[in-house]
């Protein structure tokens, strides 16, 4: 089991001139604490135009200084929105290069497209096409990242033959992911061997079944890169507090105050009726996740908010269905406060991490807290 | 955090209906066809459309929609509603600012059992084979005429509607109130199509100089056996629906 962390960057109002860069500098000296503590990986989203939620629309830009502030850490991006009218293929591929070298061979990249009206109609795509977008993508980046020249005539962007330059550092390529949140997106995931991304919806028997459906299926897939990502990773939600009762009521908070932003949000399949969205995306399945079940503390079954014993059951139960890896959100709307979050990861990384057997955050976290 | 609505209600009491109490059998109505249509509308403004008991969805948009019922115990009737898409607490809804029905005695009875805001006018709906057209005259005037283009088949699956809130007056107690009605649909056919705004009286609707629509988004039209449901929920149009939601059958 490794352990990551996860941004969505959210921003609350007002928007004065310091709101902005305030979060983004909380967000980057989380990023240094986490990887002096041991922490795998951060990911940073890529969204568009969700006021409050999200103002991560260049991650490229945020994961570059996390990888200039820190020397273990991977740097996840993901997800990059696979749909022409977001982003040309061939700026993901250069970008994603340049971001590997610049962070020498830490990068993951993860792929997705989109789930909002807010995106979808603000760029003009057609949530008809975007799973035809993202696959056509999906097997063409390894392909510009290893070819020493390519050329492509595709259904939905063709290209002469260039050299795309440059190449990534990893050899053959970064790994590659997919964001499954639709039903049967772990099975496309599966068939391309790419890694699943936040595979996290449903009761944990639920997940159980897709992880074992998706493990059997990668085994004799036909990756679209140079190799098979059969890793499966899960977003969630951290704050770990040594009083049990600081710890849940600060932690409950995140929650809703997460659960009731991304609510105002405007999904795809709200807005637009198409077979192309089956369900309402990521937001709401972690909004729900974020408002099920809870436990006498009032904190939804596996969600890792509470004292340090509480949060270890929640990571425990996700890995004993067979994931690999878990990415926390550390905050919503700043409501926790800085400080918070940072003891938050350190009593996570010095009374949870060392629980977890090959895990390579386990001699970091030794040493994790202050 | 989210904006909450900035309706004055007491200054839109004049445009509601009047319930007669929230204990009302359910309407089952075979053979509905509805058509509806979502536009983008101008962000602005919009919070001025709801009370605070909703937020207002990002972006703002609008509901039009027009159901024929050929079938009820009104008799046959058809219907049109502009709705603000609005959020109470996390969940999705659409609150109606006005509804026009093409008959008196429906009218009548939705507003009396459910509280919709209903007047009588010239409503109508005509499929043809490269559109389906929803059209309300009032005093004479067009005051929507609204057109789902390129008839396309989907599933009905496909399919969401958000369940729909308006204020109203109760008899009973004399209090405003915002009444949820959760109808719902079996669908038996789905299309989808282009959205098309050939017309659209803005005050008719109660939406006064603030509800401006600005971009398509999309058009279904579908046949569903309907469902009007007992009302289960009503909340305050002073609070948040998280604090002023109370239920009132089971």
């Amino acid at each position: 089991m490794k352990f990551g962390i996860f941004y969505e960057i959210s921003v609350p109002r007002p928007w004065d001139r310091e709101a902005e860069k305030r979060v983004f500098d909380n967000c980057l000296e989380q990023v240094a604490l986490a990887d002096e503590l041991g922490f795998d990986t951060v990911w940073a989203v890529e969204h568009h135009f969700l006021e409050e939620y999200s103002h991560c629309s260049a991650p490229e830009i945020f994961l570059t200084a996390c990888a200039m502030r820190t020397k273990k850490m991977r740097v996840g991006h993901g997800i990059v929105v696979c749909v022409p009218e977001f982003n040309h293929p061939i700026k993901i591929a250069e970008r994603t290069a340049t971001l590997d070298i610049i962070s020498g061979g830490r990068l993951e990249v993860g792929t997705g497209r989109s789930a909002t009206w807010n995106e979808l109609g603000g760029f003009r795509a057609n949530p008809d096409e975007t799973k035809k977008t993202w696959d056509e993508f999906v097997r063409c980046l390894p392909k510009m990242w290893t070819q020493e020249r390519f050329s492509y005539q595709g259904r939905s962007w063709s290209m002469p033959e260039r050299a795309i330059i440059p190449k990534p550092y990893q050899k053959p390529h970064p790994p590659m992911w997919v964001a499954v949140t639709s039903p049967g997106t772990e099975i496309d995931a599966a068939e391309r061997g790419l890694g699943s991304l936040g595979l996290t919806f449903g009761s944990v028997k639920e997940q159980e079944e897709k992880i074992k459906n998706y493990r059997r299926i990668i085994s004799t897939c036909e990756p679209v890169g140079e190799f098979v990502n059969d890793k499966v990773s899960t977003v969630n939600f951290l704050f770990c507090h040594e009083d049990t009762e600081r710890g849940n009521k600060i932690g409950r908070r995140m929650l809703g105050t997460f659960n009731f932003l991304a609510a105002q949000l405007l999904a795809a399949r709200e807005a637009y009726p198409t077979k192309s969205y089956p369900s309402l995306g990521l937001l709401p399945t972690l909004r729900r996740e974020a408002s099920g079940p809870a436990d006498q503390a009032g904190v939804p079954e596996g969600i890792a908010i509470g004292d340090p014993e509480r949060v270890l059951r929640a990571c425990k139960r996700w890995e004993a269905v067979g994931v690999d890896r878990i990415n926390f959100l550390l905050n919503a709307l700043e409501t926790v406060p800085q400080e918070d979050v940072l003891n938050s990861l350190r009593t996570f990384a010095k009374h949870v991490m060392p629980h977890f057997q090959d895990s390579s955050t386990q001699a970091a976290a030794a040493g994790g807290g202050r | 955090m989210p904006s909450s609505g900035t309706m004055d209600v007491e200054a839109f009491a004049p445009n509601v209906g009047e319930i007669h109490g929230y204990k009302t059998e359910e309407w089952k109505l075979k053979g509905a066809q509805i058509l509806n249509v979502l536009y983008e509308v101008s962000n602005e403004p919009f919070p001025g459309l709801m009370p605070v008991t909703f937020h207002p969805v990002i972006p703002a948009y609008a509901i039009l929609n027009v159901t024929h019922y050929p079938e009820s115990p009104a008799g046959p009737f058809t219907i049109a509603d502009v709705r603000v898409g609005c959020r109470a607490g996390v969940r999705p809804r659409g609150f109606t600012l006005k509804s026009y029905v093409s008959t008196a005695a429906a009218a009548q009875e939705l507003t009396r059992r459910w509280g919709y805001p209903a007047s009588v006018a010239d409503v109508s709906m005509r499929a043809f084979h490269d559109r389906v057209v929803g059209r309300v005259k009032a005093d004479g005037r067009t005051i929507l005429e609204v057109e789902m283009l390129d008839r396309d088949f989907i599933g009905g699956n496909d399919i969401q509607y958000v369940s729909s809130m308006h204020l109203c007056r109760n008899r009973e107690d004399g209090k405003l109130v915002v009444v949820q009605l959760d109808p719902e649909w079996t669908f038996t056919k789905a299309e989808r199509g282009r959205p098309q705004l050939v017309k659209f009286d803005a005050k008719a609707w109660n939406g006064g100089d603030k509800l401006v629509p600005t971009w398509p988004i999309s058009a279904s039209y579908t046949i569903a056996d309907a469902t009007l449901s007992q009302i289960r929920y009503v909340s305050d149009p002073d609070k948040d629906a998280f604090k002023g939601t109370t239920q009132v059958a089971a």
